[in-house]
């Protein structure tokens, strides 16, 4: 039996005066956003506060030049809580070091870009998860920039990739894909490119997968699936016949994605395919063309 | 080093680009040669050319140089974006997808830039752009125009979705020309001429394409060929982003496209070309480009006006002999008066028929120095149109960018250009159609 010990009156004070003070912040950044006022309390950079919570709600489906955010921006800045946020993202404290890059990610504060940078190199994975975060937030080239170089020195992640997709301009993707530096990250560029679903991206990515590596081969189909490039079906069906068993099953994969009505007969030989994966998604992706689902 | 972003902004502390920052991530510097060429194409831009030198460099620090090979897609119509691209060498294709065909409305060139629709208005793209040779743009994303021009350059925004605003409008009529193909005959050329600077000749310009406009609207084109300064747009409230002296090296193939690429839309119905943006840009204008820029837009408009300024050069010497009417605006001034007369009868040595050339008189004081009758006698014939004094209403609706004849039917400037309009229509418009 486990006896926990009751928690002594003075603490639920404290809880609840901080629970006070969160509710009034919100409902000062609200104001604020409203353009009522023009004053940020300087504890809001607290981490406790969870400031940034709030700026995303108000924020949501706004673009970085409306008016709300606008506005929250310049009086972060002008009672100096977005320094304090900046700041700490350089303290050892893992906790003030999250807190601040959410607040500074939900501010799209572009200018916190150099900070953010070595946030994404950090050793602790919520860290980096969060530095990734700010910068997919904030978006352009240079954010982009620096989850490429992140992606190349640590390895491709689900955040990192995501964020890239999120962060980059146009065009961004399609360059670097097609641009001889930096081959490593290439795979995760095309998932990126795939998550993106532009088409100015179906270009780079049949090149890939005319002359890429078995990965970016594998990669490329299934971000064509996923952009939904008919042009790159007789492409992808050829690849239902190569030795390599994971390209047979990313092509049917995509097939499946691109609702091929063309590719049905060559999907239908999948089903006696020897790996039983790629069995699969060949049944899979005739369920996709026939039903559309 | 304490961040301070209230204080010049964070560029003054931040890890400079160059610095290597945490030993990992390196963003190179653009060298100096790469940065006077982005200048450059920053500076050949509208609006852009405008903002100051800091501001500019701020900007071309944080372009993107994209090369994409020929044929390549560079936007696709509908889909978001969140760029603008400058074209630094090659040509580009826009083109709208109509299923099951395409139609190809503008073709761009070196100086132009695109995609500040979807940028600045977030709007779909309006079009796909195709790389139609090997190309080398200049990008510039949403989050690094608004960083630099944030703080110094107030307005720019708003100038940039102006502009944005605009070219839409122009790009959609273009659109809907494109697809509709020729439906006219060639247009009327009428060149309106003052031989004394100061004669509201730019004004009556174009309020009469405003009248016209109203009767044709989409039919009529404004070719400011007022140099040095071709302000016609201005007055109109419209940002040029393209002009006539920049066509002068597009080759003969593309010509076309580029040059009714280069045409403002009025929301009014009328439309303006700039003869130059800028006064050293005037002297490509030379009488073969008019030649071919004429022949080019007969074909699309119902009628031309040409704004042809005070001097008498070899380019307005070519429009002479392509013009069907000439317009000519006097003021009750003796200085004015004499240089109509001599107006007059160079325009009688050229050939031109006495009923080609309609006289119009422009009160532009309360009480003129000179009568409508002495004027008449200096000019040995009838004034064809006369224009009261019409106060300040001009400067007025200069300053705000609208046209007098769509927008104020009591002014005395658009009775005077409905006139003209309605006897420009009834010598021309009956001749075409008998």
């Amino acid at each position: 039996m486990i006896i926990t010990r009751p928690s002594r009156p003075v603490d639920a004070i404290h809880r609840a005066r901080g629970e006070f003070r969160k509710a009034a912040i919100r409902r000062q950044l609200q104001s604020v956003a409203a353009g009522k006022t023009d004053h940020i309390p300087a504890d809001a950079a607290e981490p406790s506060h969870d400031a940034a919570s709030t700026i995303n709600e108000i924020s949501k489906g706004l673009r970085e030049d409306s008016l709300p955010l606008q506005l929250l921006q310049v009086a972060f800045k002008n009672s100096q809580v977005a320094d304090r946020a900046i700041e700490n993202l350089a303290v050892k404290n893992i906790h003030d070091r999250v807190a601040g890059a959410r607040l500074v990610g939900s501010l799209r504060l572009y200018e916190a870009t150099p900070w953010l940078v070595p946030l994404l190199f950090a050793k602790d994975p919520s860290v980096a998860d969060a530095g990734a975060r700010a910068l997919g937030r904030i978006g352009g080239a240079s954010s982009a920039s620096a989850l490429v170089a992140a992606i190349q020195r640590r390895g491709q992640n689900r955040r990192r990739i995501s964020e890239l997709a999120r962060s980059a301009p146009d065009l961004f993707l399609e360059s670097a894909i097609d641009g001889s530096d930096r081959p490593v990250t290439r795979p995760a560029l095309a998932i990126a490119a795939g998550l993106r679903r532009r088409r100015t991206a179906i270009s780079p990515l049949l090149k890939l997968l005319e002359r890429g590596s078995r990965k970016e081969r594998v990669i490329s189909c299934r971000a064509l699936g996923w952009i939904g490039a008919a042009n790159a079906i007789p492409a992808i069906e050829e690849l239902l016949t190569d030795h390599d068993w994971k390209l047979r099953m990313s092509a049917a994969k995509a097939l499946g994605a691109l609702h091929a009505k063309s590719s049905v007969q060559a999907l239908q030989g999948l089903a006696s395919d020897r790996n039983p994966r790629v069995r699969k998604a060949g049944t899979q992706a005739l369920r996709l063309i026939q039903h559309g689902a | 080093m304490r961040p301070r972003l209230h204080e010049g902004g964070l560029d003054s502390v931040a890890p400079r680009p160059g610095q290597r920052t945490g030993k990992r991530h390196h963003v190179a510097w653009p060298s100096f040669h790469d940065m006077v060429s982005r200048l450059s194409a920053l500076e050949r831009a509208p609006v852009f050319f405008s903002f100051e030198d800091t501001t500019l460099r701020g900007l071309a620090r944080r372009l993107r140089r994209v090369h994409v090979p020929a044929g390549e897609m560079v936007v696709f119509q509908g889909e978001p974006g969140d760029t603008i691209f400058f074209i630094e060498r090659g040509r580009c294709r826009v083109v709208v997808e109509k299923p099951p065909g395409a139609v190809t409305v503008a073709v761009l060139t070196e100086g132009d830039f695109f995609g500040e629709a979807a940028c600045l208005l977030n709007r779909p793209q309006l079009a796909s752009v195709y790389a139609q040779t090997d190309c080398f743009l200049l990008a510039l994303d949403r989050q690094s125009l608004h960083t630099v021009l944030a703080g110094r350059e107030p307005g720019a925004v708003e100038e940039l979705q102006k502009l944005a605003e605009q070219r839409t409008t122009a790009f959609s009529d273009t659109s809907v020309q494109a697809t509709w193909g020729m439906l006219f005959q060639e247009a009327t050329v009428v060149g309106v001429y003052s031989p004394k600077g100061g004669s509201g000749g730019t004004c009556i310009s174009l309020n009469l394409v405003g009248s016209l406009a109203r009767r044709y609207p989409g039919e009529v084109l404004l070719l400011d060929l007022d140099f040095p300064y071709s302000h016609s747009a201005l007055l109109a409230g419209l940002v040029p982003s393209s002009c006539l002296a920049r066509m002068a090296t597009v080759p003969p193939e593309p010509f076309e496209e580029v040059l009714l690429s280069a045409v403002l839309y009025h929301h009014g119905g009328s439309m303006i070309l700039p003869g130059a943006l800028r006064p050293e840009e005037a002297d490509e204008v030379t009488p073969d480009l008019i030649n071919r820029a004429v022949a080019v837009l007969r074909k699309t408009f119902r009628y031309i006006v040409v704004d042809l300024g005070v001097t008498i050069t070899d380019a307005t010497l070519a429009l002479f002999d392509l013009t069907q009417h000439v317009v000519l605006v006097a003021v009750p001034e003796l200085s004015s008066v004499k240089s109509a007369a001599d107006a007059l009868d160079i325009l009688m040595q050229l050939g031109t028929p006495h009923d080609r050339v309609t006289v119009v008189l422009n009160n532009r004081t309360q009480k003129p120095a000179v009568t409508k009758t002495a004027v008449e006698r200096a000019l040995k014939r009838e004034v064809d149109v006369e224009i009261a004094f019409d106060e300040n209403r001009p400067e007025q609706a200069a300053v705000a960018g609208e046209i007098l004849s769509l927008t104020n039917p009591r002014s005395e400037i658009t009775r005077g250009t409905e006139l003209l309009a309605a006897k420009l229509d009834s010598v021309h418009h009956r001749v075409k159609n008998a």
